[in-house]
This record gives C-alpha cells, sequence and structure tokens, in this order.
C-alpha cells in the first residue's frame, strides 16, 4: 500500500511537471480558473461567463482552467484552494453561493486575485472583487414587452429561490410589466430549487392554467418551463444566454450576460497592481447587458418598440427599474 | 444410506456410516450435539452433498443434489426451525414451489382443498387460509407435515422435532408421527431426548462422533444404556490432580435469574458455589441457558434477579472491566467473537486485557518493547504455534487461539475462572494441554468453573460437576460418585434422586 | 375568482399531480418489486439518469419516442443485471453498493451528455394522447384522461404487479425470498434466480422512470432527476411495498408538490413562505411514512445476502 502511493505521488508529480499549464507558468499567459455551479455549456449562467473569458481571449494570451458542475459548496472551495495554490493569476468564483468559502480562501493568498459574483460584497479584502449583473434591467425590458403582448392580461414568472440574480431579474421583469399596464396580473412562483426541472415544468402549466399567456423564468431549471411552454405554443423570454436554442418557436427574445466588459475591467485593473476591493457590474448602458431578439420569432412591431424604448430609457437614466 | 461420509474443515462429520428406514417404522438417529444426526440427514436431504458412500432409495441408487431432487425423491423434512415464511398463508406457505396447475398463476383453491382434506385424514388441524404468523409453535410444525405430506413424502425426517414444544404437544404430535408411519410412510427420528426416543421408536441407531456407536430397539435397551451409547467413550487420560485443600467461596451465586435473547428466562433460580483451589464443571446440552449464565458471570449480560458475589464483591450488575478486576478471567464460548479478536496479530490479542495500562502504555503511547518481551513469554510458556508475534491471529489454528486466549487469561492471574466449551472444535493434543492448564489453577487456588457439553471432558476435569438443565440445575455430583449413565439422565431433564448426593 | 374557474384550476392541479407523481411511481414501483425479494438498491436515482440520458439521446437521434423509452429500459435492465452480481454474487454490500450505482449513474449520465450532446438541445415530448369517450367527459376527462401515454402505463403498472405478486407462483416465490430464502430454497425455490429476476425487473422500471422524465420534460441536463430516485425510495417504505400503497405515496408526493404550486401562483403561500412550503412534499412524506408505516413491516430478509447452510 504505501509502495503503490508512492509510485502514485511520483506518477503526480511527473504529471504537474509535464503539464501545459506548468510549461507556461514560465510565460506570460494570464493564468485564470473557473469555479461555477451548473456546466460549461448550459446556456445559462455558467456559460455565460466562460464566453466572457473566451471573448478576451482573442486578444489576450489566457491560460484558461475551468472547475465546473460544482454545485456542492465544498467541492467547489476545494477547487478554489487548489487554483490559489497552483499559482492562477485570477480565480473567478462564479456563484453567490461560494461567498463564505470565498472569505476564508482570500486571506491565504494575497498574491492571488479573487473575483466573485454575483454580488456586491468584497469582504473587505485587498484580493477580492466581486461583480454583478444589473439584470434588473433586461428584466424591466422584458417585462414591458411581455405586458405589451399580452392578450389575456396575464404574464407568469418560474424562478428558482428569492435570491441574488434571479430576484433582480424577476423584480425587474414585474416592475416593467407594470408599467407597461397597470392592471396586468404578474404571478411569480419562487420554486424552491434551483435544479427541480420537473416541478419548473408543472410551475409553468400551472401559470398557464391560471390564465398567463406570455412566461418567463430565471436559472439552471427553466429548461422545463420552457419545454412546458413550448408545448402550448406560449412565448417565452429568456435570460442569463440566448435561449432561443431551447424552443425557437416561442423564444421572443434573451437578456444576454457579456462578462467580458467587466472582466476586462478586472483584468486591466490587476495588470496596474489592483487586486481586489473593487465591485463590478455589467448594464445595458456599459453594453455588459444586451437583449438578443430571436429573428425567427414574429414580434409585433409595436411590441418591439416598447421594448427598445424601454432599453434607450435605462441607458439615459430617464426609467428607473425600481432597484436602487 | 451406505458408507455415507462427510467431511468439513477439521472435522469428520459423518464417518462411514450405514442407516436405513423401511416402510412402516420409526428409525430413531440418537446423539448429543454434533454427533453428525444432522449432517446426515442434511445429505439426505440434499443440502450437503457426501464425500463418500451411496444413497439407495427403494433399493436404487440416487444423487441427491438439491432439496428439490429430494422433495421430487419422496423425501421430507421437519427443519428443527421451521421453514416457513411467517407472512404467507398455510396454502401459500404448502403451493410454495409447487408446480400450479393453471400454470404461471397459482392455484390456491385447489391447494386448498387438499390441504383440509390431509389434515383431516391425519387429524392436523390445520386451516389453509391462516396466515402462519398467528399460528402457534404445534401448528407451525403440522404446518410443516402437511407441507411434506402433500409433495407425497415417503420419508419424513424429523430434527428435533420436540425441541421446541410443550408436553402436551408432544403427546399429540407423537400420536400423529404414529398414525404416519402406519399409513406406510418411514420415518426417521432425531433427537437426544430418551424418553421420547423410547417412546416413538421401533429402531434407535446411535451416533457418536460421527461414527455408528449402537444399534438397539427400544425392547432391548433401556434409558441408562442409551446414554452410555450415547455419550460412553473411552475415558481420555485425566490430568494429574494433587490434592488440594480446597478454601473460601469464590464465585457464589445466589437465585439468579437471566433472561435468553427471546426474552423468556433462560437461567431459572440458580444457586452455586464455588471455592477455592476447586474445579466446578457445568454439564448439559447447550442451549439449557449454559451461555447466558456464563454471560452473566462474566457481565456480558444484566441479570434479572439474583446476585453473584466474586472473591467477596458484588458483581451482580457490574462492567465486565470492573468484574475482570476483581479477579475473574473469562475463556468465552465463541472463541472467534468474544475470545480474540481475528484481524489483529498475536502480540495484540494477548495485551488485550491491559493494553491501557503500565507497563503496555505509558502516557497513552503503547510500549512496543514491553509488548513484545511479554508477548514472546507467554508464546513460549503456553506453547502457541504461530510463525511469530506478528502473525495474524485468524490465520492459526482452533486449538492455538484457544491457547492464545488462555495464556492471556491465566496470565492474568486470576481468583476465579470461567472457561466455556473450552476445547470445543480443538485437536486433542491441544485439548489435553489446555487440561493440564485449567487443572493446574486448582494448586494456584483459583474457583474454576469450566461449562461444557463434552462430558469426559467435565468428568476428567472436575472436582464436582453439576447439570444444567432448563436454566436450572438438575444436581451436583462429587466426580468420584459421577456415573455418565447419571449424569446422563440429568442432562436430558430427570431430577437427580435424592440418594446420590 | 368565479366558480367553474375555481373548478379549472383545481382539475389542472390534480392533473399536475398525476404527472409529477409518474416518474416517483415507476421508480417506487421497481424498487418495491426489489425489495419483496430481499434486495435494497439505492441506486435508483442514477439509473434514472442513466435511463433519462438514454432515452433523450435516442431520441435525439432518430425523433422516435418509442425507441427512447426502449433504451431506458434496456439501459436499467443492463444495470439492473450488474447491480444483481455484485450483490447476489459477490455479496456486496447493499448500500453502499447502491450508492456506488447512484454516483456512477449521476457522473456517467453527465459526462455522455457533455460527449456527445453539450448544449442542451429540446426533443419534442409525448402530446397528452387523450382516452375516447373517457376524455370528453367533464372534470374527470380533464383531470384523469388527458395525459400522454407514460402516466397511463405508470398506473397500469400497479395492478399488473400486484397481480403478478399475488396471483402468480412468481410473484409467491418473491413474497416467499424476501421473508424467508431459507424455507423457499428447502422446497426448491431458487432464490438466487429469483432474486435476479426481480432486481433487473425492478431496475428496468428505474431507467424507465428516467426515460419517462426525460421525454415528458423533452430536455436532459445534469441531474435532470434532482434525487427524485432517493424520494422514490422512501415511498416504498411509504407504501409498506405494496404496489397500491406505493400508488397513493407517490400520488401524495406529486399532489402535495402541484397544491404548494397553484397556491404560490396564487399568493395563498406568500413569498417570504415560498422556501419552506418548498419543503412540504418531503415532510408530509416523512410525517406519514412514521405513522403508516410504522404499523409495517419491511422484508424480513431486506439487504441479508443468502447463503446456503450460512
Amino acid at each position: 500500500m504505501k509502495k503503490f502511493n508512492l509510485y502514485l505521488s511520483a506518477a503526480f508529480l511527473a504529471l504537474i511537471l509535464l503539464s501545459p499549464s506548468a510549461l507556461l507558468a514560465s510565460g506570460k499567459a494570464l493564468k485564470v480558473a473557473i469555479i461555477a455551479p451548473s456546466a460549461q455549456n448550459d446556456l445559462a449562467f455558467t456559460q455565460s461567463i466562460v464566453d466572457g473569458i473566451k471573448a478576451i481571449q482573442k486578444d489576450r494570451e489566457i491560460e484558461l482552467a475551468i472547475t465546473d458542475g460544482t454545485f456542492v459548496v465544498e467541492d467547489a472551495a476545494a477547487a478554489i484552494r487548489d487554483y490559489a495554490k497552483k499559482g492562477f493569476d485570477l480565480v473567478l468564483a462564479h456563484g453567490s453561493q461560494y461567498g463564505g468559502s470565498l472569505k476564508e480562501i482570500a486571506p491565504d493568498f494575497p498574491d492571488t486575485a479573487f473575483a466573485w459574483g454575483t454580488s456586491a460584497d468584497t469582504f473587505g479584502l485587498a484580493n477580492v472583487s466581486s461583480y454583478e449583473a444589473a439584470s434588473d434591467e433586461g428584466g424591466y425590458v422584458m417585462g414591458v414587452m411581455a405586458a405589451a403582448m399580452s392578450k389575456k392580461g396575464g404574464v407568469g414568472v418560474v424562478g428558482p429561490i428569492e435570491v441574488g440574480d434571479a430576484k433582480l431579474y424577476v423584480d425587474g421583469f414585474v416592475q416593467g410589466a407594470k408599467a407597461q399596464n397597470a392592471k396586468i396580473r404578474a404571478k411569480v412562483n419562487y420554486i424552491g430549487s434551483f435544479s427541480d426541472v420537473a416541478l419548473a415544468a408543472e410551475a409553468a402549466r400551472a401559470h398557464m392554467a391560471a390564465g398567463a399567456d406570455v412566461l418567463t423564468g430565471t436559472a439552471q431549471m427553466v429548461v422545463g418551463a420552457i419545454g412546458a411552454a413550448r408545448a402550448k405554443r406560449v412565448p417565452w423570454f429568456g435570460t442569463q444566454a440566448n435561449q432561443t436554442e431551447l424552443a425557437p418557436e416561442i423564444v421572443v427574445a434573451s437578456q444576454v450576460y457579456k462578462w467580458d466588459v467587466i472582466l476586462n475591467k478586472i483584468i486591466a485593473d490587476m495588470d496596474a497592481g489592483v487586486k481586489g476591493g473593487k465591485m463590478y457590474k455589467i448594464n445595458l448602458a456599459n453594453g455588459g447587458i444586451v437583449i438578443e431578439f430571436n429573428d425567427a420569432y414574429k414580434l409585433d412591431a409595436s411590441v418591439k418598440e416598447a421594448g427598445m424604448k424601454a432599453i434607450a430609457g435605462i441607458k439615459d437614466g430617464s426609467i428607473k427599474t425600481g432597484h436602487k | 444410506m451406505r458408507g455415507i461420509t462427510k467431511k468439513f474443515p477439521g472435522v469428520l462429520a459423518s464417518d462411514n456410516v450405514d442407516f436405513d428406514v423401511r416402510a412402516g417404522e420409526v428409525h430413531t438417529l440418537l446423539g448429543e450435539n454434533g454427533a453428525g444426526k444432522s449432517t446426515l440427514m442434511k445429505i439426505l436431504y440434499g443440502l450437503y452433498q457426501q464425500d463418500e458412500g451411496e444413497i439407495l432409495l427403494h433399493g436404487k441408487p440416487v444423487q441427491l443434489t438439491s432439496p428439490a431432487n429430494a422433495i421430487a425423491h419422496g423425501i421430507g423434512m421437519i427443519h428443527q426451525h421451521f421453514m416457513l415464511v411467517p407472512t404467507l398463508t398455510v396454502a401459500e406457505n404448502v403451493s410454495l414451489g409447487l408446480k400450479s396447475t393453471r400454470g404461471a398463476l397459482t392455484d390456491l383453491k385447489t391447494v386448498s382443498r387438499r390441504i383440509t382434506e390431509l389434515s383431516k385424514t391425519f387429524g392436523l388441524h390445520v386451516y389453509p387460509d391462516e396466515h402462519v404468523w398467528k399460528l402457534s409453535v404445534g401448528e407451525r410444525q403440522r404446518v410443516e407435515i402437511i407441507k411434506a405430506l402433500y409433495r407425497d413424502a415417503s420419508i419424513l425426517i424429523l430434527d428435533e422435532p420436540t425441541a421446541v414444544l410443550t408436553p402436551s404437544e408432544v403427546d399429540d404430535i407423537f400420536v400423529i408421527f404414529r398414525r404416519l408411519a402406519e399409513d406406510g410412510r418411514g420415518l426417521v427420528f432425531i433427537s437426544h431426548k430418551l424418553k421420547e426416543v423410547l417412546d416413538l421408536s421401533d429402531k434407535i441407531t446411535v451416533l457418536r462422533h460421527g461414527r455408528v456407536t449402537g444399534d438397539t430397539t427400544p425392547a432391548k435397551s433401556d434409558r441408562h444404556d442409551l446414554a452410555q451409547m450415547m455419550v460412553g467413550r473411552e475415558v481420555k487420560l485425566a490430568p494429574d490432580k494433587h490434592e488440594v485443600e480446597t478454601g473460601v467461596p469464590l464465585l457464589v451465586i445466589e437465585d439468579l435469574y437471566v433472561d435468553g435473547d427471546r426474552g423468556r428466562h433462560a437461567v431459572q433460580g440458580l444457586n452455586l458455589e464455588v471455592k477455592s483451589g476447586e474445579i466446578l464443571g457445568i454439564a448439559g446440552i447447550s442451549g439449557n441457558g449454559q451461555r447466558e449464565l456464563a454471560e452473566a458471570i462474566a457481565g456480558l449480560r444484566t441479570p434479572q434477579s439474583g446476585k453473584i458475589t466474586i472473591n467477596g464483591q458484588d458483581t451482580t450488575a457490574s462492567k465486565p472491566a470492573k468484574i475482570r478486576k476483581v479477579g475473574l478471567s473469562y475463556v468465552p464460548e465463541e472463541r472467534m467473537k468474544d475470545g480474540a479478536v481475528g484481524d489483529f496479530d498475536v502480540k495484540e490479542n494477548l495485551i488485550l486485557l491491559n493494553h491501557n495500562s503500565e507497563p503496555f502504555c505509558k502516557n497513552g503511547l503503547l510500549n512496543f518493547r514491553e509488548i513484545c518481551s511479554h508477548s514472546e513469554k507467554l508464546v513460549k510458556e503456553y506453547a502457541v504455534k504461530t510463525p511469530s508475534i506478528d502473525a495474524t491471529t485468524k490465520n492459526l489454528s482452533g486449538g492455538n487461539i484457544q491457547k492464545l486466549i488462555m495464556a492471556r487469561e491465566l496470565s492474568a492471574g486470576p481468583k476465579v475462572l470461567l472457561a466455556s466449551q473450552p476445547t470445543r472444535g480443538v485437536d486433542i493434543g491441544a485439548a489435553e494441554y489446555i487440561h493440564e492448564r485449567i487443572s493446574q489453577q486448582r494448586q494456584r487456588g483459583t474457583a474454576s468453573v469450566v461449562i461444557s457439553e463434552d462430558l469426559d471432558e467435565v468428568m476428567a476435569l472436575s472436582d464436582r460437576i453439576a447439570v444444567m438443565f432448563d436454566g436450572k440445575i438438575m444436581g451436583i455430583i462429587n466426580q468420584e460418585d459421577a456415573t455418565r449413565e447419571s449424569i446422563g439422565l440429568m442432562m436430558t431433564g430427570e431430577e437427580q434422586e435424592a440418594a446420590s448426593v | 375568482m368565479n366558480d367553474s374557474f375555481a373548478v379549472m384550476i383545481i382539475v389542472a392541479t390534480i392533473a399536475s399531480g398525476i404527472r409529477l407523481a409518474t416518474p416517483f411511481l415507476l421508480a417506487s414501483l421497481g424498487e418495491a418489486l426489489g425489495q419483496r425479494s430481499g434486495v435494497l438498491n439505492l441506486g435508483v436515482d442514477g439509473v434514472m439518469l442513466l435511463g433519462a440520458f438514454g432515452a433523450y439521446y435516442m431520441v435525439l437521434q432518430t425523433n422516435n419516442l418509442y425507441y427512447g423509452l426502449l433504451v431506458g429500459i434496456g439501459l436499467g435492465l443492463i444495470i439492473g443485471l450488474f447491480y444483481a452480481f455484485i450483490t447476489l454474487n459477490l455479496r456486496a454490500e447493499q448500500g453502499v453498493s447502491g450508492i456506488g450505482i447512484y454516483l456512477f449513474g449521476l457522473g456517467m449520465s453527465d459526462l455522455l451528455f457533455q460527449k456527445f450532446v453539450g448544449t442542451p438541445r429540446p426533443i419534442l415530448p409525448f402530446m397528452p394522447l387523450d382516452i375516447p369517450v373517457l376524455s370528453g367527459l367533464p372534470i374527470v376527462g380533464e383531470m384523469l384522461f388527458q395525459h400522454s401515454i407514460i402516466v397511463y402505463i405508470a398506473f397500469a403498472l400497479v395492478p399488473v404487479m400486484s397481480f403478478v405478486l399475488h396471483r402468480t407462483t412468481y410473484g409467491l416465490n418473491i413474497r416467499a425470498i424476501g421473508e424467508n430464502p431459507e424455507a423457499a430454497d428447502s422446497l426448491g425455490v431458487s432464490v438466487m434466480a429469483t432474486r435476479y429476476s426481480a432486481i433487473i425487473i425492478g431496475n428496468g422500471l428505474a431507467g424507465l422512470a428516467g426515460a419517462a422524465l426525460a421525454i415528458e420534460l423533452g430536455i436532459f441536463q445534469q441531474n435532470l432527476t434532482n434525487a427524485m430516485g432517493f424520494i422514490a425510495i422512501a415511498l416504498v417504505y411509504f407504501g409498506a411495498w405494496s404496489p397500491k400503497g406505493v400508488m397513493i405515496g407517490s400520488l401524495v408526493f406529486g399532489l402535495v408538490q402541484a397544491i404548494v404550486l397553484q397556491c404560490k401562483t396564487f399568493g395563498v403561500i406568500p413569498r417570504s413562505a415560498s422556501d419552506l412550503a418548498a419543503m412540504a412534499p418531503a415532510i408530509i412524506t416523512i410525517l406519514a411514512l412514521v405513522v403508516v408505516a410504522k404499523r409495517f413491516k419491511q422484508p424480513a430478509a431486506l439487504t441479508k445476502p443468502y447463503v446456503r447452510g450460512g
């Protein structure tokens, strides 16, 4: 047994020495690690940050390492610490549930820059920055369009748990819908889970039964809700990524995050020697939030116009989404 | 069955046994536990295969490879532990494993009708739709009989069928057995209860240590003859006995009641006194409360009432560690379960008792130099055959593990030694050695208790012999006055005659 | 809110509960079968995940939903064969082996998905199959007879399994072996063959449950089952190992989920209590388990490997 362990560690050591990351460490490439709760191609939250880094990779040499699917926080914490130990320059903890772990780990690695989101809290640490998306802005725009589209006067929202990015989006959506039509019935259902796809599907059906004829929703489990909406041909507004692929017939538009906008800022600050302590935010105005329309969906011109008007209003500050 | 031989690792369970049963007769297999009765019958029922010999049915040799096979040949067995599914009905239990007349579907109606018929014919009073868990023990046994009859068993093996019955149930079932024999079936009756054997049998075959030691009939023998055949092998060399003055009582048990695992009293109102320098043997067929008694003395089982005093201290409800401190050494019945840790090495097992006190342990750390020298000494002194003191214990032979346990227990310098089945499954050489060691304890002034099923062992070792039956001491005899017959009788539940005290 | 609207909502809620109950029902029927024969399988969720991915991928390739169901069942049967081998032949500890199967299914289904599919692509689910005449009935029509074919299959399996357990010799063998394998063996019933078949069929049902889930939702993603398999195991205890009991358990669980959802939709449950309410089905199941299951005993030989003469 002891012998076996010895061989194992020897082999492991050799592997580390020969790995491309070790070879590149001598070069100038920036080493960035992403730890995220769901799959990197989830067409949602995790994919958005991966796409963000990949966008930057076009202009700059970045060595990227990804640990995805860590919905268990302890696993994520181990990965965060591991990357810091291996000498990564920037470690991105992409999930609001990782904050507690990061608060404990970051002080042990003062030379590593950590960023996490979505959140506005840097714990007062010099090497932790936070980032968030003003998803209430996209939500507001979607809400305006949904209310403009609804014939029955009812819209429905499927949410996970009332926290973070999801809460921002949902609140913005309801606000926008009410702004468009004060009499709209905007019903919100937080199903209590980020992962129960079947329950999300039934939540969408419950909305439709209760008279909603336009739906939206946020978080990984909404694929179920989209499926249910698709079966009844009920229009859907997406967020966190372009969800057109999931249901080309019904997806009207999606709020998409372009994290590269703030990632560029974080990296620029790092170049200038600032490893943290700052808060970053993407929004419609800085181009970090983009509303992508599904060209295949025949959208009433007046609805699109209402949407564009809302976007312009938010950008110039004449419209407030209700969030601080 | 001709020349049946069956070996198990270390035991010759059946040694060239001939046995036959004819239609219309009850042929008894008599023997102590472990004499090879059950092995022989399991071979006949297809659960085991013989190593040598052949089985003839109606004059033709047969291969019985499984119970299903045996059933097909008309052999039925009433197991000592009932083979019934409590959650199913009687009819379901009976139809289990049978070909149904309706193909894949069960045909409980037909089965029920047949059960009712059979029940009437033989006076069994079995009702097909009742769930088995609602039935009494006697009723369950009759369901077992129905099961065998339903399969047209021409040979019925009855494995200690009376063990769990009340006396009146025994009378009833015997009437049924006779009726079955008169109906032309051959019955094999397995028992060690002499009275019942004489009552029921047409022929009796006695087995001991896997060999046939006697063939007789109730007309030619009485209980004394049977007892002698059952327990009587030539006396082994008894360990040399030095005259020892017995001293003060070191173990006193007063009116002790201990519950068994199944709740009811396993030990019922037992009194015993063992003095310094004497060995008290407790004889009896196992399952009569010996294990519970031993565990109660050792503190592993809490008595319901009564009092146990060791070396002048009341230890009735004390923890094992405290009882050990008072001066008890205990060699348990299940050597690999309670006596030693199989995966530990020899030296670790040798210090199990005092591994957390000086000199083996200082400040919570084990002192290996001390442990090794102590272990080497014991291994030599007690002639434990082991490659080294680092050998894994479970790889040693039974006799050597027992010697190892004896070494550990006796080196503690006991006031009271309690040894349960000390030589069961141990080869003769080791057994003699262990006997010698126990015998030496007399000179040390230890009060020793040896619990054993092996009558020869008890008689060779003990100064006095107590016989246990149904949780009570049937009587205590001085070694000089003891005969196998008198002990054998008490072992089967006969009260000691007043004269022989 | 007028009366007809209220009736419509109640109907929709019950229909929703039935849909939610279906995968639980299929999985727990399979688990009940295995447990009746004396073998515990904690790996149900893993088998469901593999069945779900297999079915999803098959439909993606062939666009044939029935092929998908067959692949789901097939994968379940294969894992069942493997599980039977390790628990019956190698006599591995059943609790640990089951968890092993779960972790294998969880990881393998995700790995295969990432490798062969990557980005989630939707498949078209079964359309509701309206039962002629019955589906036209007021109220009950929509509630019970306008579901997809999988729902009908699942509920039809309940009487089928009851019949098999109680009216066939095979069922009698299973019940006997789960309680007292020695007794069955002594009468020539093969403990090995019976347990093998029960485990394989049980896992086939778990695979079908996963396939049903993926096809009903028209999608696959990592951990799609969200630990449904473990709830299904609890429902077997809830249902006291009987097909009918398991069905009632699944329905209670599904209906409570649906009712909680509906109440949230209408704001009957305030948003502040929303997460608490999400736990209601689990809590109610546990309470029922404590009250109901206490009266019933599990198969006496459950988790105990059988060795002749041992």
